[in-house]
């Protein structure tokens, strides 16, 4: 079926939106990336070179992609493992109010700025706040620089805890609690219902949830800013020194390039993983 | 059914001393993780919002120095010394601009290109729906930057042009989506009954589809403001020193000092969230919001 002159005309402004502010940014930011840098000059130099990404192997640029993944997994971990048990909640709750709490605390979280709520855990968590006992508690003090790395991960699970709860609802919600209900009244002991049928049933769920917090996690960029005090610095942090600071643009353009595709690496694996471990189970 | 129903929340399964060892162990896991299953979510909602009641508190605050928590005294002073301070009210007034001038084109550009997407059986449907949705899968540092490069390449200087330029793109997929999933959802036979009782297409649009489609279509213009208001990873490439938006103003004096007019602001920001969601729920309702799933009640 051909597309019809009302619908090509409907189509047009939001095509022409993507093609000119998406797509031929990036194209001539993957351009830069090759051209040499010349210090002291605002832009790039002429010809061509790989230099801007043999640089990132080094192990100086390299340990910005290692703490980005790793605190980005742990924290995408977390995130699941706690969000379970509220999306069950509230997935098979029969009590209304109970389902009302949850949702409008979710979506709540989900639009209430950032920026408030980094403040917040600021204020909370950081040297003046009532919570500077959990330093001490976990032996690392909250004046000590490694404190900033607990503000990253708190910071972090504040950013995708409510999306990973929404997203494990909808995979709750999805999974027959007759299932449940059948094996209890068979007399199958709660740890059991949850380990044979309701976690092997939630499992592409919970790694669309996982990989969807990762994928948030490695691209963030206030979080870090705010809360990392310049000794957690994510790969974006970086990207955004190179700019700001020396003005290395084919540098910064590389970076980005190297983040677009793990970002969208990451959406592909997990398109593919789920695919293939559950094939069976997604079959209509 | 009424006897399944009546073993929830009871443990079904009940150790006697005659059991094997292994059948002890069991039962104690299953208390153990009935046990985490209510007190994990009790930690979290904890963890969640103690936060915000801590900011909403030190808002208040009548020390004029960030002392030990909790406050020994109370005042208003920190949310009248935001009207003091032009560097605030004028990035206010930035990000009111360029949100909304971002919602608009965005919503109305969304808006139309979801309609085209609802209504046609083009085999390429689905290819351009993923394409007007993929903005959501590029890190916002990396628009901002691609932007800032582009935008010099084609001689525009104007850090507002570029800052409406960057906020259309990062908010134009939810207001497609937001659309799209609202419009879907309409039955083709509402519409058809229109036109088959004498209305034009155009009338069928304008007196059926859009009214259904209304609070969807509402809902995705919300969501674009919010984000848009909020953003700063893009702003802070695409900003020049007269027009920093408000969150780069509070960035920037967050990393500098803590100083608690930003704990008024995020006060304020708590109070128009929670409006947001009595909204949502008064007009969409919160289960419709999430959505009940396949065996929902």
């Amino acid at each position: 079926m051909r597309l019809s002159r009302v619908h090509r005309l409907l189509l047009a402004p939001a095509l022409a939106i993507l093609v000119a502010l998406l797509v031929a940014p990036i194209v001539l930011m993957a351009v830069e990336s090759f051209r040499p840098y010349i210090p002291g000059r605002v832009g790039s130099g002429a010809g061509w070179t790989l230099f801007n990404y043999a640089e990132l192997i080094s192990p100086a640029y390299a340990f910005y992609f290692w703490d980005t993944f790793r605190i980005g997994f742990i924290v995408s971990v977390l995130a699941v493992l706690l969000g379970v048990p509220i999306a069950w909640h509230a997935a098979r709750t029969r009590r209304h109010a109970v389902r009302v709490f949850i949702f409008g605390l979710l979506i709540g979280l989900l639009f209430l700025s950032l920026i408030a709520k980094l403040y917040a855990i600021q204020m909370t968590w950081g040297a003046s706040g009532p919570l500077t006992f959990f330093g001490r508690l976990i032996g690392i003090p909250v004046s000590s620089p490694r404190y900033a790395e607990v503000q990253v991960f708190i910071g972090l699970l504040h950013f995708v805890l409510p999306v990973a709860t929404l997203m494990l609802i909808g995979t709750f919600q999805n999974i027959n609690p007759q299932l449940e209900l059948a094996a209890e009244s068979l007399g199958a002991p709660r740890y059991d219902v949850a380990s044979t049928i309701t976690l092997p049933l939630a499992m592409p769920g919970l790694l669309a949830a996982f990989m969807i917090c990762f994928a948030m996690c490695i691209s963030n960029f206030v979080v870090p800013l705010i809360l990392g005090r310049g000794v957690v610095l994510f790969t974006t942090n970086l990207m955004y020194t190179r700019f700001s600071d020396v003005a290395n643009y084919p540098s910064g353009a590389a970076i980005g390039i190297v983040m677009l595709v793990l970002a969208l690496g990451v959406v592909y694996a997990l398109t593919v993983l789920v695919r293939t471990l559950f094939a069976e189970d997604l079959r209509p | 059914m009424k006897g399944a129903s009546g073993t929830r929340g009871s443990p079904a399964f009940v150790a006697t001393p005659a059991m094997p060892a292994a059948a002890n162990w069991r039962a104690a896991a299953d208390s153990l993780s009935g046990a985490l299953f209510w007190l994990i979510p009790a930690i979290v909602v904890v963890f969640l919002l103690l936060p915000i009641l801590v900011a909403v508190f030190l808002s208040f605050d009548d020390r004029d120095y960030l002392g030990a928590f909790p406050p020994t005294a109370f005042s208003l002073r920190w949310y009248r010394s935001f009207f003091d301070n032009p560097a605030y009210l004028q990035g206010l007034v930035t990000s009111i601009e360029l949100a909304l001038l971002s919602t608009a084109v965005s919503l109305v550009a969304g808006t139309a290109a979801a309609i085209a997407l609802a209504g046609t059986r083009w085999r390429g449907r689905h290819g351009l729906e993923a394409l007007f949705l993929s903005p959501r899968l590029v890190p916002t540092v990396v628009i901002g930057f691609s932007i800032l490069g582009f935008a010099s390449a084609l001689h525009i200087f104007d850090a507002f042009t570029r800052l409406v330029m960057g906020h259309v793109i990062i908010t134009i997929p939810f207001t497609i989506r937001a659309a799209l999933a609202s419009l879907v959802g309409i039955r083709r036979n509402l519409v058809e009954a229109a036109t088959s009782l004498g209305a034009s297409p155009w009338q069928a649009f304008l007196d059926v589809t859009l009214p259904l489609a209304k609070t969807g279509i509402i809902a995705g213009g919300l969501l674009a403001f919010v984000l848009s208001f909020d953003e700063v990873a893009v702003s802070l490439f695409l900003a020049d020193a007269f027009n920093q938006t408000l969150p780069i103003v509070l960035v920037a004096e967050m990393r500098t000092n803590l100083n608690l007019t930003v704990a008024a602001i995020a006060t304020a920001f708590t109070a128009l969230t929670v409006v947001i969601v009595v909204f949502l729920d008064r007009t969409v309702g919160l289960d419709n919001v999430i959505g009940k799933g396949l065996y929902g009640r």
